[in-house]
C-alpha cells in the first residue's frame, strides 16, 4: 500500500478488536457441548431381540424336527425370508423429573420416556409378517438452554 | 494465516480469532447482539461440519459469518433501529476495539470514522486489518475483482486519515 498510509495502517493494525462478551462463549459450548441421551443402549435391545426372533423363526425347522432317516420329516417347502420392512417408535408418554447437575456443573432436565417399538417382517415370497411390539423406558438428560 | 490444528479446542481456535471474527461481523450487522448471534451461528456450523474441509478455517468462517450476517441484518434492521430508539442506545452498541492503553480518545475517533466510512469500504478495511485477509481473498469473499478490493481499500484509508486530521485540528 502507499507509504502515505502506512502510518495509519500500523495505527489501525495496533488496535485490537473487542474480546466477545462471555455469554457468546457460553452460548457456543452449550451449543458445541454433546448431547447427553441416557439409555440409548435401550434402542438396540428390541433390535436385537427381534433380530433373535427373525433368526430362531428361520431356523425352527431345523431344531424342532431333528434328522430322523426313519421317519418323514415334514419341511416347509422353503426356509421363510423375513426381513424387516417397518419399524415404529412411538412417544407414548412423558414426564419431567426435574433438574439435575451434571458433572460439569451445568443444570439439565431428566426427562422420563415411555415408547412403545414396533418391528414389522414381511416374508416377499409368501406374504407372512411378523409384528413384534416391546415398551421401552428412556431417560434423556437436556443441558437447559438460557437463550 | 495459521493452519488448524486436530487437537486444538474450540475454546483456544475461538479465542484467538473470535474478536476478528466478531469485529467483521460487526461490519455486516446493524447491532452487537446481531453479531454476535452471527458469529455463533457461523462458529458452530464450522466447528461441528466444515473444519475438516480445505482452505483457511478463519476465511472460510468469515464467508460464513459474512453470509450469516447479511441474511440477519435484512431481517433485522427495522427491528433493531425500532427497539434502539425505545430503549435510547446507540444503534450500532458496543465497543468494537480494546480500550488503548495511551488514551481512549484516539480509539474512539477511529470508531467513529470507521462507522462514518461507506458499507463497502468498511468491510474491505476490517478484512484486510483484522480479518487478515489478502485482497485476493477479500475480492473472494466480496464478489468483486482484487483491484476493486484494493481501491476500496485506499478509499478507505484516504477517508479515515481526512477524517482523523479534521478531528485533530477540531479537536
Amino acid at each position: 500500500m502507499d507509504d502515505d498510509f502506512q502510518d495509519l495502517e500500523a495505527e489501525l493494525g495496533r488496535l485490537r478488536p473487542a474480546v466477545p462478551n462471555p455469554r457468546l462463549l457460553l452460548r457456543i459450548g452449550q451449543e458445541l457441548a454433546p448431547r447427553r441421551r441416557a439409555g440409548r443402549g435401550w434402542l438396540w435391545a428390541p433390535v436385537a431381540a427381534a433380530a433373535a426372533l427373525a433368526a430362531a423363526a428361520v431356523l425352527w425347522p431345523r431344531w424342532a424336527v431333528p434328522p430322523a432317516r426313519e421317519a418323514p420329516v415334514l419341511r416347509p417347502a422353503a426356509a421363510p425370508a423375513l426381513r424387516p420392512v417397518a419399524v415404529r417408535d412411538v412417544l407414548v408418554g412423558s414426564r419431567d423429573e426435574g433438574y439435575v447437575v451434571l458433572a460439569d456443573g451445568w443444570p439439565a432436565h431428566r426427562l422420563r420416556e415411555a415408547h412403545l417399538d414396533t418391528i414389522v417382517w414381511r416374508d416377499p415370497r409368501s406374504a407372512a409378517s411378523l409384528q413384534w411390539s416391546v415398551p421401552r423406558e428412556e431417560i434423556r438428560i437436556v443441558p437447559v438452554n438460557f437463550q | 494465516m495459521e493452519e488448524f490444528s486436530e487437537n486444538e479446542s474450540w475454546k483456544d481456535w475461538f479465542h484467538h480469532h473470535g474478536p476478528k471474527l466478531l469485529l467483521c461481523a460487526r461490519q455486516w450487522t446493524v447491532s452487537m447482539a446481531d453479531a454476535e448471534d452471527v458469529v455463533q451461528e457461523a462458529f458452530v456450523r464450522f466447528w461441528r461440519r466444515q473444519r475438516g474441509l480445505s482452505g483457511e478455517p478463519l476465511a472460510l468462517l468469515l464467508t460464513s459469518v459474512r453470509r450469516a450476517g447479511l441474511d440477519i441484518a435484512r431481517r433485522r434492521m427495522r427491528r433493531a433501529a425500532r427497539e434502539a430508539g425505545a430503549l435510547g442506545e446507540e444503534p450500532g452498541g458496543g465497543s468494537l476495539f480494546e480500550p488503548l492503553p495511551e488514551g481512549d480518545d484516539r480509539r474512539a475517533a477511529i470508531e467513529s470514522a470507521l462507522g462514518r466510512l461507506p458499507s463497502e469500504q468498511r468491510e474491505v478495511l476490517a478484512l484486510k486489518i483484522w480479518g487478515d485477509l489478502t485482497f485476493a481473498q477479500i475480492a473472494h469473499q466480496l464478489g468483486i475483482p482484487a483491484n476493486t478490493a484494493a481501491s476500496r481499500y485506499r478509499y478507505a484509508l484516504a477517508a479515515l486519515r481526512h477524517e482523523l486530521t479534521g478531528a485533530d485540528c477540531h479537536g
